[in-house]
């Protein structure tokens, strides 16, 4: 008996909580990266994880920047890459081991759609830092 | 004859035992999670820039606007920035000969305790961008204010077409 009313309760509140919000969100982690030793001489790595729970933005793009928000070279599979709603993305970036002590930042920004109807007003972009 | 009572003895032992009651049979299973630290940017509200005349477009509601609202939820208290800015551009727009004064602003609409009411007063501004240190974990409601007027102070009217501007919201790792 109980454990009906609380599963109706429960059933309730989810469906209520899908249709009330429109949940759009973007994070990145982890919060402080390090980079990693890879098998190749002078190339160091990390990997960041990307969750998409925004439903208007497909597209995400990655960067890396020192302390003073300028862009630093690096290497990745794909510097612009798809990332569906709720779908969940392990980046993995290199960058030579002349530049790791100068990366500060690796930032992940929305890419907005320019061309549609439905045009999205708020870029969210997240940064980690090195430490 | 012994071959059946031993027979009826196992078949009826093992009847009795998966009629026996489940808490007999059961273990604490463990669930463990970790939660890492992040920042969530979420849009909770979409802005539109409303027209009250030709040569203004304003998120202003009472003109028709909507003001974006941004919701930023950090899970760990001081490894964040959230720095909010309004636009001082278009985006996409049709083509527009004159100049256009932007103004803006971001304000604090809501937090998750009352422990962050000092977050605006405690914000930084450099240009459009407006810094708030994200002092204790919890989540904040940025409203963002926008405005375009065309002209260059002669007030002329916007050409007809879609416009379009973004507000960036940023978290920053500390």
């Amino acid at each position: 008996m109980y454990r009906s009313i609380i599963l109706f309760v429960l059933l309730c509140g989810c469906s209520a909580l899908i249709l009330s919000k429109n949940a759009v969100a973007h994070d990145m982690t982890p919060t402080y990266p390090k980079w990693k030793i890879t098998q190749h001489d002078g190339i160091y790595k990390t990997t960041m994880e990307m969750f998409n729970s925004r439903t208007d933005v497909n597209w995400y793009e990655i960067g890396v920047f020192d302390d003073d928000w300028k862009p630093i070279r690096f290497v990745t599979s794909y510097r612009v890459f798809k990332l569906e709603y709720l779908g969940v993305a392990k980046i993995d970036v290199y960058i030579n081991a002349r530049d790791k002590d100068r990366a500060e930042y690796i930032c992940s920004k929305s890419k907005l759609k320019g061309g549609s109807n439905d045009k999205p007003m708020v870029e969210s972009r997240i940064c980690s830092r090195f430490k | 004859m012994n071959k059946f009572i031993t027979l009826g003895l196992i078949i009826g032992l093992s009847g009795c035992a998966l009629l026996m009651p489940k808490e007999v049979a059961a273990e604490n299973i463990d669930i463990t999670g970790t939660v890492q630290s992040r920042c969530t940017v979420n849009t909770d509200t979409p802005g539109v820039y409303g027209n009250p005349n030709a040569h203004t477009l304003t998120t202003l509601p009472a003109s028709a606007g909507q003001l974006p609202i941004v919701r930023v939820d950090t899970t760990l208290a001081n490894a964040y920035n959230a720095q909010i800015s309004y636009p001082t551009s278009f985006a996409s727009s049709p083509s527009l000969g004159d100049t256009i004064a932007w103004t803006g602003a971001v304000t604090v609409v809501q937090t998750s305790s009352s422990d962050m009411s000092g977050y605006q007063a405690g914000s930084t501004t450099t240009g459009a961008a407006r810094t708030y240190p994200l002092s204790i974990a919890g989540t904040t409601w940025f409203s963002v204010a926008s405005q375009a007027t065309y002209g260059g102070g002669q007030n002329k009217a916007f050409p007809g077409g879609s416009y379009t501007a973004h507000v960036v919201a940023e978290c920053i790792a500390q």
